[in-house]
């Protein structure tokens, strides 16, 4: 029974940094309506950032965190130059084919810059509780308390300040938002690196969390972002949180009947089943043309 | 090279015989060159994969970018009838072709409704878990290990060893893949496909089964990704799922887009270009993919229909509709 209350926390764990992820995602896909290729890489460029806060620069962790966000969120607005500020109308296709380049460039180029082998993140947290019979590691709650702020303060700036506002306006509709005065572009930009930042957060997360980064953790990280997204229902943003946290929790009861080698594909699996049988999501808006 | 696009136009079956002979010549000036000879076998096998990938992203708008799997179904089919059940060359290659088009039904069927990104990255992941099965199924596919000992073709019997001859026979595949993509663009079932990237609702609504035609349309792309596999596993004779990572697929990927989609010709000149590009500059050797995006992005900011093409992305470019929102921004 421990066992399984035991996979069970750290599966919730493990699916608070896929839900950080999965809202930077719905942030960008679905409250957007971009469609993006180089999330992937947004996580490794963050876990990077972090991973260079602590062991270079010897902070504290939550250094490493802003780091990690301002990391990104710069990195997202250079994405939103070279890929959507020509485009602002899509099709998806084009959206699709630049931010593959960029997500190409960005992972090779790592691999030449950052190295291919992985770096050791050093321990952050290392104490745990026992709770009859099953550990929790500081550092699990830790993850668990990151992902409640960011996602209350998403929250306060979706509701309580204007562009917060005018953002919500654009995603039900952008013609009509503009004609009422609302900058679209500058919503894309600030939506756009809200999403990223969000995402650059959850990738130190990961490096912490494993004590390692490396630089192809994009490839992985983003399809479990993507997954969970899915999963919750692309245009919701607490469906994202609880798609990612429920992705966690199958994809470690999932190794408990598989081996690990097949980890990622759960998150595949998972995908594709809720394509064919509710392709909305678990919360997402009914009738929304996503797939 | 405008003049040059509008006399091959002009004299079409002219142009087509002379093509033919420059390649049919090409082997025997480079003939003690095996560099050159490699080179030019590359080349021809690319132009393999990126036409089987521009069959499906280019004429039927269906979003792949997990070709990789399908061409390492080909290489592995091959590899596995030639090395335990001692099947020939020629039997092995429409084998691997039938088996990678199979695969990709199999995977077309819950996914044919699917779009753009979704697409995309289900065909991702379906090229991800083909790698990740054969490294884990040890007992079929040897996993990590690969199959080596692939022996060389024989041609009535005379046996294909040299790059001089492995030419010739890519050659010829290539050949008969662009013939019979041609004959079946524009045949009805060519035409569905275009009609159903133009426009799925209106090509449903004048009578066409766009499910089953967009899965007919995975499938015919696939055959020549596998084939192609096949010619690979023959020519390496060895194959490992290393040589078959997302980053090939990429790289399939970034030929047609650069060379232009929805043209039969864009694909063969975005893959003489992006092999020729890096063996020209060796010394940006690790950089290959980081040239293969650049060259995307260049190639969607500079010329979004590609080198060589006019077909899909002719539509989409740059400030051709007045972007959203532009009046508030002003």
């Amino acid at each position: 029974m421990n066992y399984y209350l035991q996979t069970l926390v750290d599966g919730i764990a493990q699916g608070s940094i896929y839900a950080l992820m999965a809202i930077g995602f719905a942030m960008i896909m679905g409250i957007l309506g971009l469609v993006t290729f180089t999330h992937g890489e947004v996580i490794m460029i963050g876990a990077f950032a972090g991973f260079y806060a602590l062991t270079f620069l010897k902070t504290g962790i939550f250094v490493a965190l802003v780091a990690g966000f301002a990391a990104a969120w710069i990195l997202g607005l250079v994405i939103e130059l070279i890929c959507y500020r020509r485009w602002p109308k899509g099709p998806d296709e084009t959206w699709l084919i630049t931010t593959i380049g960029v997500s190409t460039v960005l992972k090779s180029g790592a691999q030449i810059v950052l190295g291919t082998e992985q770096q050791l993140v050093p321990d952050v947290y290392t104490g745990f509780w026992t709770l009859g019979g099953v550990r929790i590691l500081h550092i699990q709650v830790f993850m668990l308390v990151v992902l409640f702020i960011l996602s209350a303060g998403l929250w306060l700036f979706l509701k309580k300040t204007r562009t917060g506002l005018e953002l919500k306006a654009v995603s039900m509709d952008k013609t009509a938002a503009a004609l009422l005065g609302v900058d679209v572009r500058r919503i894309l930009v600030i939506g756009n690196a809200i999403g990223c930042a969000l995402c650059g957060v959850s990738g130190v997360l990961l490096g912490v969390y494993y004590n390692s980064v490396h630089a192809v953790m994009g490839g992985s990280a983003g399809l479990k972002s993507f997954a969970s997204a899915v999963l919750g229902g692309l245009t919701s943003i607490p469906g994202a949180a609880i798609g990612g946290i429920l992705l966690g929790i199958f994809e470690n009861v999932g190794v408990l009947f598989f081996s690990s080698g097949w980890r990622d594909v759960i998150a595949f699996l998972i995908l594709i089943a809720v394509l064919l049988v509710r392709p909305s999501g678990l919360l997402g808006r009914k009738g929304a043309e996503k797939v | 090279m405008k003049t040059l696009v509008r006399m091959v136009q002009r004299h079409g079956t002219l142009s087509m015989l002379c093509a033919a002979g420059v390649l049919l010549a090409v082997p025997f000036l480079i003939r003690g060159n095996d560099y050159l000879l490699r080179i030019a076998i590359n080349i021809l096998l690319y132009s393999v994969l990126a036409t089987s990938l521009n069959m499906i992203n280019g004429y039927s708008g269906q979003f792949n970018i997990g070709q990789a799997g399908f061409y390492c179904i080909g290489a592995y089919t091959a590899a596995i009838l030639a090395t335990r059940y001692g099947v020939g060359f020629w039997l092995a290659l429409p084998a691997s072709g039938l088996i990678a088009a199979l695969s990709s039904v199999l995977l077309g069927i819950p996914t044919a409704r699917l779009r753009g990104i979704f697409l995309a990255i289900c065909t991702l992941g379906f090229s991800e878990i083909v790698r990740l099965t054969i490294l884990n199924w040890i007992e079929f596919t040897r996993g990590p290990m690969g199959i080596p000992g692939i022996p060389f073709p024989t041609f009535f019997g005379y046996e294909i060893s040299s790059n001089f001859g492995f030419y010739f026979l890519i050659l010829t595949i290539a050949a008969v893949t662009l013939f019979v993509c041609h004959r079946v663009l524009n045949s009805r079932i060519g035409r569905a496909w275009i009609a159903i990237r133009e426009d799925e609702l209106a090509a449903k609504s004048m009578g066409i089964p766009t499910t089953r035609y967009k899965i007919y349309n995975l499938a015919f792309g696939t055959f020549w990704a596998g084939a192609a596999g096949c010619f690979y596993a023959y020519l390496s004779s060895y194959v490992s799922a290393d040589s078959f990572t997302l980053d090939e697929g990429f790289a399939i990927l970034c030929m047609v887009l650069v060379g232009g989609p929805g043209s039969l010709i864009g694909p063969l000149v975005g893959a003489f270009f992006l092999v020729v590009l890096p063996e020209m500059f060796r010394f940006l050797a690790e950089y290959r993919l980081v040239i293969f995006g650049l060259a995307i992005l260049v190639t969607m900011h500079v010329r979004p229909q590609g080198i060589a093409g006019g077909g899909v992305f002719a539509a989409i470019a740059p400030d051709s509709e007045e972007p959203a929102g532009k009046g508030a921004a002003s």
